[in-house]
């Protein structure tokens, strides 16, 4: 039963059962997770920029995944100020963010940055017919009823001082900090502990129902 | 969820059931099957398999007992009239039908019987299964009184959908693994979407919006779903719910294990309420001429 202990801090540790009965006693058990415990606590309270919200603490070097076309997002979000829901409109209004439409692509592209090469493989696309095989980067397991449309609205819609032109801070809560990435890669665990700390610190529902499907 | 959580749900039961009112709870969802139109047509069990990615197990299989169906309807026969004519089997008013779901016991035996707190009370009024958490001990089906929880004996999701087949799967709830438990959950998936709606729209769910699919589905309405707790408020003045008004005219009450059955008007009871568990379903008594 013990041999995978979930701390507090994500970290998966592994270990034998005797030695959780020879060594890990039961005070010392507890001067681990209650330091721990102040660790993540002290972590999560750090002031964060968006006001009312406490981001969620935890990294995960996920893998790189490769795209048909490397979408550069920091040209995007940090060079040309674009909002984040302008493509991702579904965030809004839907439980998934979604990809946009290669006509949304095209809206601005057939006019700007023609001859890049990327772009040009675009047109292709567009000219084919055919959507770019965009590859899923960050997925919840489907047991797991996540929606964006509800942390937006507590997020970034009723967030008092929450200015929109702001979202990316929002969204960078667990996709990372896309504004500098040019192909997005998975930098937070999105686990259960990291889903359960941020409901913790914001007040967020504790329902086993209200995720697990 | 831990032990504390389980402590918390009973006393919050409790607390609730003396004050009379069930105050401290988000909503509780209920139901009213009245049998007088339920025709036994098993549609809400197809609806049911339709909605909740329920395998079909075969005829081996059911017979050893390892059905699967969330809902089902009982037969019951009376005794067999074996006056002048002796060549009817059966009585000559046929069966009579019973759906049977879980009953969302608000005193739910399951619930403190799991080594591993898998089922718990929601704020919600209902009976919740997490199906990661099980580790498939079937205390809870062996402590169920109207043995309403089903089991995972085989890895169904292997055989159960052939291609094309799965692409009918329900993507709102999980396909169960081999070795745990589940059960009827009011339709928790459509619940969870009102609500995130309502929620969205900063109204309180209207009634008639939850709708579980056997609810939907029956042909002769049947089954009447709601909020039990959306009484008539005259400073409000937004209206009861349709269960509501049901359980009231027929005086069947949360937190009261029996019934007064001396008027025969008063139709309605819960099945095994003498078990004090409290269950979220009542049924109102089939009247046939005699």
């Amino acid at each position: 039963m013990f041999n995978t202990l979930q701390l507090p801090s994500g970290h998966i540790t592994h270990c034998g059962a005797r030695f959780v009965n020879r060594f890990l006693t039961p005070s010392l058990f507890l001067l681990v997770f209650s330091a721990l415990l102040v660790l993540s606590a002290g972590a999560a309270h750090a002031e964060s920029v968006v006001p009312n919200a406490v981001p969620p603490v935890g990294t995960h070097d996920g893998d790189d995944v490769p795209q048909p076309i490397e979408f550069p997002h920091n040209t995007h979000v940090d060079v040309n100020k674009i909002n984040c829901m302008y493509c991702h409109t579904y965030a809004r209004r839907s439980p998934v963010a979604g990809i946009p439409p290669t006509s949304k692509c095209m809206g601005c592209h057939s006019v700007i940055a023609t001859d890049k090469p990327r772009i040009k493989k675009l047109t292709e696309y567009w000219e084919n017919k055919e959507p770019p095989p965009w590859r899923k980067v960050h997925d919840v397991p489907d047991y797991v009823h996540f929606t964006h449309e509800k942390h937006l609205k507590r997020f970034v819609f009723d967030n008092e001082g929450m200015e929109v032109e702001n979202v990316s801070e929002v969204c960078a809560f667990c996709h990372g900090d896309v504004k500098n990435m040019t192909v997005a890669h998975k930098v937070k665990p999105l686990n259960m502990g990291f889903c359960r700390r941020c409901h913790e610190a914001n007040e967020g529902p504790f329902d086993c129902w209200k995720c697990h499907k | 969820m831990s032990l504390s959580n389980i402590l918390e749900d009973w006393s919050r039961y409790r607390k609730d059931r003396e004050d009379g009112g069930f105050h401290d709870y988000e909503h509780m969802w209920g139901m009213a099957i009245d049998l007088n139109k339920c025709i036994g047509c098993n549609a809400c069990s197809v609806a049911c398999y339709a909605e909740n990615n329920l395998p079909v197990v075969g005829r081996e299989k059911f017979s050893k007992g390892q059905a699967m169906h969330w809902m089902r309807i009982e037969r019951y026969w009376d005794e067999p009239d074996l006056g002048d004519d002796r060549i009817s089997e059966f009585n000559q008013h046929g069966a009579n039908f019973i759906p049977m779901n879980c009953q969302q016991c608000n005193a739910a035996t399951c619930e403190p019987v799991c080594p591993v707190a898998a089922t718990y009370h929601t704020p919600d009024g209902l009976n919740a299964q997490v199906y990661n958490r099980c580790i498939g001990s079937r205390y809870c089906s062996n402590n169920c009184p109207y043995r309403l929880r089903f089991f995972n004996f085989y890895s169904y999701y292997e055989d159960a959908w052939p291609a094309p087949l799965e692409m009918q799967l329900n993507p709102d709830l999980s396909v169960r693994d081999k070795g745990v438990m589940e059960k009827c959950t009011f339709c928790v998936q459509r619940i969870r979407s009102v609500k995130d709606k309502a929620k969205m729209d900063n109204r309180p769910v209207a009634d008639g919006e939850a709708m579980p699919a056997c609810a939907q589905t029956c042909p002769t309405s049947a089954i009447v779903f709601g909020d039990l707790l959306k009484h008539y408020d005259p400073d409000t003045n937004a209206p009861e719910t349709k269960v509501t008004k049901m359980w009231r005219a027929h005086q069947v009450e949360l937190g009261k294990p029996r019934q007064n059955k001396q008027n025969p008007e008063l139709r309605g009871y819960r099945v095994f309420e003498g078990l004090n568990t409290d269950p979220c379903v009542m049924f109102l008594e089939r009247v046939r001429e005699v």
